[in-house]
């Protein structure tokens, strides 16, 4: 407990520290306006997808390692074993895609990309 | 994308029927005369064209059996197996070059996901009546639960809501990355053969798992408004 709430006020402690930095450049960026909307776009395009690789990576190895487990310990089943884990992985992929019409959209929508 | 020659644009107008309307009345046609085909010259040994649609059929047979029961699983095998092969038929005219899928077009995916959801609660209402909303309420039941009961009816709606948002985004949202991935590798890369390949070859596998996906989605979504509330 002791240990949670120090490490809870070290983090609350940086935040505070750092807040006011990234709000002084974004004031200054807003007295600039030279940064275009399509800039920000592009940053936020590729950190979507980013991000969403990212989990769907993790989620993916994780259900096909228990998935090889559970294949090593009674090979007679591995033909439902690999039915379901076809279709586990078809629906975590589909979140990796929601995150890409968001992306794509992004940058057709700023005239980026097509 | 409908700027591009297609090869329907021989016997259809695309200013006045959309490239996605004409392909998708082309995988029906193509469905029909396979029955009819088929349907002409039926053996109790199949061989042949006959034998690949009983396997299909089978299996589809087998999986809606499974998870609906005996009792209904026979009255809704027609519905997921024209939607399986539908959507494989589709998706697979998006890989020849010259077609396109009609399924990488919101329309067309929202038109087979909505209908999958009336049915669902249409199907639930006629077999539970009035005690449909059980399925609703969530495990506890009792006067004392009822801030819980009242909890799980909204998130239940918003889950059910749902679903037919996300059934028709993931089929397009995959016709479309397999598109788009093969043009950007195209433009790029044109002369390194051996990555068009992989990309096919994925591609084909996009194609089928996601017909497969959205049929078993459908079974699942039918078996959990007709089964028995808990």
């Amino acid at each position: 407990m002791k240990k949670f709430l120090t490490i809870a006020l070290l983090a609350f402690v940086i935040v505070c520290m750092f807040a006011p930095l990234a709000l002084a450049a974004e004031g200054a960026m807003a007295d600039g306006g030279s940064i275009s909307v399509k800039a920000y776009a592009a940053i936020g395009a590729g950190i979507a997808i980013g991000f969403a690789a990212l989990g769907t990576g993790i989620g993916m190895g994780s259900g096909l390692s228990k998935a090889c487990e559970g294949v090593a310990r009674n090979p007679g089943v591995s033909g439902k074993i690999t039915t379901t884990l076809i279709l586990g992985l078809a629906l975590i992929e589909s979140l990796c895609i929601y995150a890409l019409i968001v992306s794509l959209g992004l940058l057709i929508n700023q005239g980026i990309f097509f | 994308m409908g700027e591009h020659k297609m090869l329907m644009d021989l016997i259809v107008n695309p200013e006045v029927v959309p490239h996605f309307v004409s392909y998708a009345f082309l995988g029906s046609i193509l469905l029909i005369g396979l029955a009819l085909m088929i349907r002409g010259s039926m053996s109790l040994v199949p061989g042949g064209v006959q034998n690949v649609v009983e396997v299909v059929a089978k299996y589809i047979l087998d999986l809606a059996e499974e998870t609906l029961g005996h009792h209904w699983g026979r009255p809704f095998f027609p519905l997921i197996c024209t939607i399986f092969m539908y959507i494989a038929v589709c998706n697979f005219m998006g890989l020849v070059p010259g077609f396109d899928s009609p399924t990488s077009n919101i329309n067309m995916t929202a038109s087979m996901a909505v209908p999958v959801f009336f049915a669902t609660h249409y199907y639930g209402l006629k077999v539970h009546g009035v005690g449909y909303i059980k399925h609703f309420l969530g495990p506890m039941r009792s006067v004392i639960w009822l801030p819980m009961m009242m909890l799980m009816l909204i998130v239940e709606s918003i889950s059910h809501l749902a679903r037919p948002v996300t059934l028709s985004v993931r089929l397009f949202g995959n016709m479309i990355a397999k598109h788009f991935l093969l043009l950007v590798l195209a433009f790029l890369v044109p002369w390194l053969i051996p990555a068009h390949f992989a990309v096919f070859l994925l591609g084909i596998l996009v194609a089928l798992v996601q017909a497969l996906v959205f049929a078993l989605l459908t079974t699942m979504y039918l078996a959990g408004a007709v089964e028995e509330a808990h």
